[in-house]
């Protein structure tokens, strides 16, 4: 069956209230059809699309996941979870805690149309100019496998500018700040007391004001569940409603790609994939692009192996699946004698940035942000201190409503043996061997957390905190590197436009690609690498080289 | 996702907090296990100010997921066993050092996976911990105190207007193992 829309672009993404599992959305176009196929419609993909056509180039857009919009998300953070998190099999290894306390989610990402855009917090900082060459700036570091991505900020620069207009950063191109909420309070006059100025609640994807066809942000909290009411980019409310207005987009939902194929000269021409019902379909492929977040698109990688590959589609590095990063991070709660309601408003509407910079007198290389975040109490009870239990932790959650939170995301070294690999002894749902992710921490990562830890406890007593609270990392939402950007095809996956150097026809459009991974939140990084990917593969197209 | 028994925290299913308790078959507990897991929650997950209604509902909602087998009765037996008999007798302070005697045991995983996610997705606790749960149907919190924290000054919330931040602070120096400056 398939279901036409029609309209403008609305706040909530489109999508009639009754559908069946198998309907596709917007334009037909035959499996036979060499087109260009998308495979994910996150960050990366959906981006892809829309910037693809609008340009007239007519792409089919594979998504696992279901169409679901703004009315069906839940103001409840396990019911969310339940609906949109990606919680197929999965296996972790190495000695992250996450491998302990939660084996079978090494990533909090989400499997629907619009992907971990859905659920993203929302600020967007930009790489650093030196974070695009760590490899000349930091020097050797033993164990790290680092390398400079083949691009520059300066070249970066008009696309982030293009990415942050489309996202509607606030304190970016006349958009206004979003106010100070009650944790921004606690965070903001702490970061100043402290000695720390580079603070404010941005710049953040979410509008202050309306912008763009969505609406202000009405400050309910709930960003890790999906935006009920639109006010927070995302490629659901923006990319593909657009992309399926244009007349040349196909969505299908609930459609899980399992392998690339290719001609006996190497170029990729098409994908298979299952439906809702679990049958399997090729649609003919002119162009693909990989964007399925960092795990599943190595994956779909390794899965594509042949006689031609038989490491795995462009693997001929064997950096497929290696370097996997996953931002070095961690929480600290303080509580206070008074209340702070931390889950009232915008969740990541703060952003300190005094420590986002490398210098080497702190004992690590690189940087990090500090930035609000708030649980809600049934994710604070699974997540503050997972195993915990007795007086100790339920002082942390009689304390909840006096709790101020904050997130501690930096800089963590690409390791070649934290991996992404097949893991051959489990299946998945379709028989096929699901993803192990094997990380540990690398002691530079180890040495930034403990500064981070102890620049929040320096904030938070500033302000009168009774006491402070170090969370370790939660199952990754910052999955990157798998498939890493090089200059030369030896070191990495793909080339400088996302192009994998052993299959001219064949791009990874999502994070996967970052060479490293900055101390930035990847999102806006996502969009502008797709923006330009877009760009190029839309040139190429024309010119006839694709 | 799954749970392992090997892992004492893992996450547990979503499903057991949205699945309906009455398709699950299997064992029950008997009166006596039934009352020993009820201060077993008390004691382990203690908030003096919390009535006995939120750990009742737990309570239920650990005994469904362990009918499967017999897992959380047996652990519950053996707890009575280390208590001499009778565990409920146990002050608070005896009984969380008994506790911690088991804590890396099967059973305790299936107790502490599903409590830490029932206990604290129940309403009434919600309530007592000051947590308002759904807040769009309610038009958010723009209007009903995302900014009303008095206890400090309004802060900033532009970025800083001062000089740009300095982001190399040294490009020199090689590192050792330990990724600290050499």
């Amino acid at each position: 069956m398939r279901v036409f829309l029609d309209g403008q672009a609305t706040t909530n993404g489109k999508r009639p209230s009754t559908q069946p599992k198998t309907a596709t959305f917007g334009a037909q176009i035959a499996e036979s059809d060499p087109t260009v196929v998308i495979i994910g419609s996150g960050a990366g993909g959906g981006t892809v699309a829309h910037e693809l056509t609008r340009r007239g180039v007519p792409c089919v857009l594979l998504e696992a996941g279901p169409y679901l919009i703004g009315e069906d998300y839940e103001n409840d953070e396990w019911a969310a979870f339940s609906q949109m998190a990606w919680l197929d099999m999965r296996t972790t290894s190495g000695t992250w805690r996450v491998a302990r306390n939660f084996p079978n989610l090494p990533a909090w990402i989400v499997k629907a149309v619009g992907g971990t855009t859905t659920h993203w917090s929302g600020a967007t900082p930009r790489f650093m100019q030196h974070e695009f060459a760590v490899n000349s700036v930091y020097g050797g570091i033993d164990g790290a496998n680092l390398l400079d991505w083949p691009l520059t900020l300066e070249e970066m620069a008009p696309w982030y500018d293009q990415a942050e207009i489309a996202m509607g950063s606030t304190h970016r191109h006349g958009r206004p700040p979003l106010p100070a909420n009650n944790n921004y309070k606690v965070f903001a006059n702490g970061a100043e007391r402290a000695g720390y100025r580079y603070y404010a609640t941005g710049p953040y994807g979410t509008n202050a004001e309306p912008y763009d066809g969505r609406p202000a942000s009405v400050q309910d909290g709930f960003n890790f569940q999906g935006d009920k009411s639109g006010a927070k980019w995302s490629t659901l409310v923006r990319e593909i409603p657009r992309a399926l207005d244009s007349g040349h987009c196909e969505l299908r939902p609930n459609c899980h790609a399992t392998r690339i194929t290719h001609d006996a000269s190497g170029k990729a021409d098409g994908v298979e994939y299952l439906d809702a019902d679990g049958n399997l379909h090729r649609q003919a492929a002119r162009v693909v692009c990989v964007a399925g977040n960092s795990i599943e698109s190595p994956r779909l990688l390794l899965l594509s192996a042949s006689s031609q590959f038989p490491d795995g589609l462009a693997n001929s590095s064997g950096q497929v699946g290696r370097n996997y990063m996953r931002h070095m991070t961690g929480s600290a709660y303080a509580q206070f004698d008074k209340p702070v309601r931390m889950y009232r408003g915008e969740t990541m509407a703060g952003i300190i940035a005094d420590e986002a910079k490398h210098d080497p007198s702190r004992g690590f290389a690189g940087g990090y942000y500090m930035e609000t975040l708030s649980l809600g109490v049934p994710f604070y009870a699974s997540f503050v201190d997972p195993g915990s239990w007795g007086r100790d932790f339920t002082g942390l959650m009689d304390g909840y409503e006096r709790t101020a939170g904050m997130w501690i995301v930096g800089e963590d070294m690409p390791q070649e043996s934290n991996r992404v690999t097949l893991n051959q002894d489990v299946k998945d749902a379709h028989g096929l061997p699901v993803p192990n992710v094997h990380f540990e921490d690398h002691p530079n990562d180890v040495a930034m957390r403990e500064h981070g830890y102890a620049a929040a406890d320096r904030i938070y007593s500033s302000v009168g905190a009774l006491s402070v609270h170090h969370t370790p990392p939660y199952p990754s939402t910052h999955n990157l590197g798998t498939c890493r950007m090089s200059e030369r095809p030896e070191d990495g996956v793909v080339d400088r436009w996302g192009k994998a150097h052993d299959v001219p026809n064949l791009f990874v459009s999502d994070g996967s690609v970052m060479t490293t991974g900055g101390a930035a939140n990847p999102t806006l990084t996502i969009v502008a690498l797709a923006m330009r990917q877009a760009d190029h593969i839309a040139d190429e197209l024309k010119a006839g080289s694709l | 996702m799954t749970t392992t028994e090997a892992s004492p925290d893992t996450v547990p299913e979503a499903s057991a907090v949205t699945a309906s308790p009455t398709d699950v078959g299997g064992r029950g507990l008997t009166g006596r296990q039934a009352k020993v897991l009820l201060r077993l929650l008390r004691v382990a997950y203690p908030h003096p100010r919390f009535p006995d209604a939120p750990y009742e509902r737990t309570a239920k909602t650990v005994e469904d997921a362990g009918r499967t087998d017999d897992t959380l009765a047996d652990g519950l037996d053996d707890l009575d066993a280390r208590a001499d008999g009778d565990f409920c007798s146990l002050d608070d302070d005896r009984a969380t050092s008994l506790i911690a005697g088991v804590a890396d045991t099967p059973f305790f995983a299936l107790v502490h996976s599903t409590t830490v996610v029932a206990l604290y997705d129940d309403h009434e606790v919600w309530d007592l911990l000051g947590y308002e749960g759904s807040s769009f149907d309610k038009g958010g919190y723009l209007h009903r105190g995302f900014d009303d924290l008095d206890w400090l000054p309004d802060p900033r919330i532009e970025e800083f207007d001062g000089p740009p931040r300095v982001e190399l602070v040294d490009a020199s120096g090689s590192r050792g193992a330990d990724g600290s400056a050499s």
